[in-house]
């Protein structure tokens, strides 16, 4: 049992602190591309802010960059989702642990000092490679320190129904039109990449680099963390034990996870490549906003008088 | 801590040594450790500034004030002893008011207070405790004297600086805790628990306690948000809070759960837009009448302010005397009532040596210190009191005693108070420490943290070495 606005708090934890760390990465891989003068750096970057909903890539990678992670207007952008991740656990600061609410405090503090702009501008690798680290220790600290009870779970399904849909978007815009599909060597390395998947492919895959495996390894992987099917499985396994043995109503919504990881887990990597792999995509986000709506609709903003006690 | 002829007081004999051998560079070293911690754990408050905002910690010194156990047992017993009777004029006066009837207190004073809340008249309240968490404001004269200088009868605050701070001195000077023998203030939050738990309806098991606070905006925040963890309790905002049928409930993942006690850390302007301020969005439609129905506690009780109003607090010994049959043992202030004409007189002809304050305001608002106010000043404020006598009391200018505080890496004498917390349900228990605020500009008299006040830890010994008292 706990708070609705506490669960809510600890799911937007997690789906922020996810962002953000996707965010770093994209800013990260896009301007190690940047320092090739090549049309498959350009190519990079396209993907990068294509996936994330920008469509007009700006004319320096550097500057694409600093938006992606400084702009504080934009809701997408680095700091903006460490602030409102942060603002999320100060919400419910007496539900998380000493140790995970410092590490996040740590990073926000020092994202937002009035010197965070120079520190990107002056070795922005440097800045984005932090920042990743810290995210890791924040969710290394939650693991290790926090209990593995509902409000683990609640933070655990934002962090993968946030992964699911940014794994399934950056997918969706280099292979979801087949015609169009990314083949080239360096760009799909780029993509690895900023899924944080290269060296894992590489030992499934060893260096065949090629479009048909990456969309294999990130869609149907069962082992790898930032895989869609990984990421379905956890929020399914999640959802169970949070409806487990509770009249949670019409909206169900582990049954729409389970749907949908049922869906990953019998697909067929040929039957998706012969048919262009942005139908199942497209069906990963939707579904995926269907669970948020679900969970709203069952944990948080149900109707009082239904839930009284009896 | 220093005695005449700057021989090291006994209680602070151990300290000292710690002192002298850290060195100034170690102790600035622990003060900027201290400080980044205060901030990694989010012990802040929040300023708002045009455009940005920013959080800054609270001003803490590194070195604790020390209290041998003969002088602390005074305070303590003085303590219970101020907070019985304050329980008891509650009781009486949203009761059959006796004292108003046999003319020890003046109906309209107490009647046109504006922390008066006629809705509590006649409402039941578990154990009398209708002021269950109190931090009362103690200050030494030059006397050595403690005195009580204001009641916190309402929602007080400040308790978390308390732990926070046993936690840093802890680690700052470990070997003198150590030797010291310095009583326990962690036992804070299950006390505080028990307390509240006694204040639950008996015939409910498992009682369910939450905090209430007005939200992540609040300057005190973090401690409603640390007090709830401590405690392992849910913090709830009003908005988490729904009343049916005269119950309180919360909203669960799990549905609506019932809720039996209430701490809550609003004030009472805003806990029920039904009964009290409509325009409230922080409390609950409908709480007070499930309060009145007795299915709900709220702690404090709403209307306590009636008994730490600054112009009830001039009858405080009487109203001791009148329930208890016993003198106060902590004495208070001299205070003189604006209200009566002769006292008036009195406070306008001494301005230059007087405090004035207004009976409705706190935190260091709305108060005049005659002597280091200009004279320009003096003459706006007594314009004031002309036009307004009922709203002032005025005290004589107190030199508070110092303490000596870190500043810029050397060690000065500063002002202090002291803040003791009590705890009233079933039982009344006072912990043996104390938040020590400390007045951190040079000469300031004011400790307020919102007019640059800062604190510090205060170590109520075991023992008392050497048989003296603090400086």
């Amino acid at each position: 049992m706990m708070l609705a606005r506490v669960a809510d708090s600890l799911y937007w934890l997690g789906r922020y602190a996810e962002r953000a760390e996707h965010m770093a990465r994209l800013s990260a891989v896009m301007l190690n591309a940047a320092t090739d003068r090549t049309d498959a750096a350009d190519q990079a970057a396209r993907i990068a802010l294509a996936s994330i909903g920008d469509p007009a890539p700006a004319a320096e990678a550097m500057d694409a960059a600093r938006v992606l992670v400084l702009d504080r207007e934009s809701t997408a952008s680095v700091v903006a989702s460490l602030a409102s991740a942060r603002e999320n656990a100060r919400q419910v600061r007496d539900q998380i642990t000493s140790e995970s609410w410092e590490r996040l405090n740590i990073l926000y503090l020092r994202t937002t000092v009035a010197n965070a702009e120079s520190a990107f501008t002056t070795d922005a690798p440097d800045f984005l490679q932090r920042i990743i680290a810290d995210l890791h220790q924040f969710k290394g600290a939650a693991e290790a320190t926090m209990s593995h009870g509902d409000g683990w779970r609640f933070m655990l399904t934002g962090v993968y129904i946030e992964r699911a849909q940014l794994i399934a978007r950056l997918l969706n815009v280099c292979f979801g039109d087949s015609e169009d599909a990314v083949d080239d060597h360096v760009a799909l390395v780029s993509l690895l990449r900023m899924a944080c998947a290269l060296e894992p492919y590489l030992r499934v895959y060893t260096a065949d680099i090629n479009a048909r495996c990456i969309l294999e390894f990130l869609m149907f992987d069962e082992d790898f963390p930032r895989s869609i099917r990984f990421s379905t499985h956890r929020i399914q396994e999640c959802l169970t034990q949070l409806s487990g043995g509770r009249d949670v109503g019409r909206h169900d919504p582990s049954r729409i996870a389970g749907r949908l990881n049922a869906r990953l887990t019998y697909a067929d990597i040929d039957e998706v490549e012969s048919g262009g792999a942005g139908a199942l995509l497209t069906a990963v986000s939707a579904e995926c906003e269907a669970i948020h709506g679900a969970i709203r609709e069952t944990f948080v903003a149900y109707p009082l008088e239904m839930r009284l006690p009896a | 801590m220093f005695a005449p002829g700057g021989v090291t007081r006994a209680n602070y004999r151990l300290l000292d040594q710690d002192i002298q051998s850290l060195g100034a560079q170690a102790l600035a070293d622990r003060q900027s450790t201290l400080e980044r911690s205060f901030l990694l754990q989010g012990i802040t408050f929040t300023v708002y500034g045009a455009g940005n905002t920013t959080e800054r910690i609270i001003p803490t010194d590194l070195f604790p004030r020390i209290i041998p156990a003969a002088e602390w047992s005074m305070i303590e017993t003085g303590l219970i002893q101020r907070l019985k009777a304050l329980n008891l004029f509650l009781a009486d006066i949203y009761g059959d008011q006796r004292i108003i009837a046999d003319g020890i207190i003046p109906r309209d004073l107490v009647l046109g207070s504006p922390a008066y809340r006629r809705q509590m008249q006649y409402l039941f309240v578990p154990h009398g405790a209708y002021a269950n968490v109190c931090g009362s404001d103690l200050i030494r004269g030059q006397d050595g004297n403690f005195f009580v200088l204001e009641d916190n009868l309402r929602v007080p605050s400040g308790v978390s600086y308390m732990l926070a701070n046993r936690d840093a001195s802890r680690r700052t000077f470990p070997h003198t805790f150590r030797e010291a023998g310095v009583r326990p203030v962690e036992r804070y939050p299950d006390l505080l628990l028990s307390t509240l738990k006694s204040m639950a309806d008996e015939a409910r098991a498992n009682a369910q306690i939450v905090v209430l606070t007005p939200g992540v905006y609040n300057a005190a925040y973090y401690e409603h948000a640390y007090l709830a963890r401590l405690m392992g309790v849910p913090l709830v905002e009003g908005r988490d809070l729904t009343v049916h049928d005269n119950r309180v409930y919360m909203r669960t993942t799990d549905g609506l759960q019932r809720v039996d006690v209430i701490y809550r850390r609003v004030d009472d302007d805003f806990i029920d837009p039904l009964a009290f301020r409509r325009d409230s969005s922080l409390g609950v439609a409908g709480l007070f009448n499930a309060y009145r129905a007795g299915q709900v506690t709220i702690c404090n009780a709403p209307g306590t302010g009636v008994a730490d109003d600054k112009a009830v607090y001039a009858y405080v010994p009487s109203i001791i005397r009148y329930y208890l049959d016993e003198a106060a043992i902590l004495p208070n202030v001299k205070t003189f009532l604006c209200r009566e004409p002769a006292q008036l007189s009195h406070v306008l002809a001494n301005l230059d040596k007087l405090v004035v304050k207004a009976v409705g305001a706190s935190g260091g608002y709305g108060m005049l210190v005659g002597p280091h106010a200009s004279r320009a000043e003096r003459e706006t404020f007594a314009e004031a009191l002309k036009a307004d006598p009922e709203n002032y009391v005025a005290q004589p200018t107190i030199q508070l005693s110092t303490a000596p505080c870190l500043v810029d890496g050397r060690m000065e004498p500063r002002h202090v108070d002291l803040r003791p917390f009590i705890l009233s349900g079933e039982k009344v228990v006072v912990t043996p420490g104390a938040l020590t605020r400390v007045a951190l500009r040079r000469g300031s008299l004011v400790v307020n943290s919102s007019q640059g006040g800062g604190s510090k830890d205060t170590w109520v010994l075991t023992g008392d070495p050497g048989g003296q008292t603090e400086p």
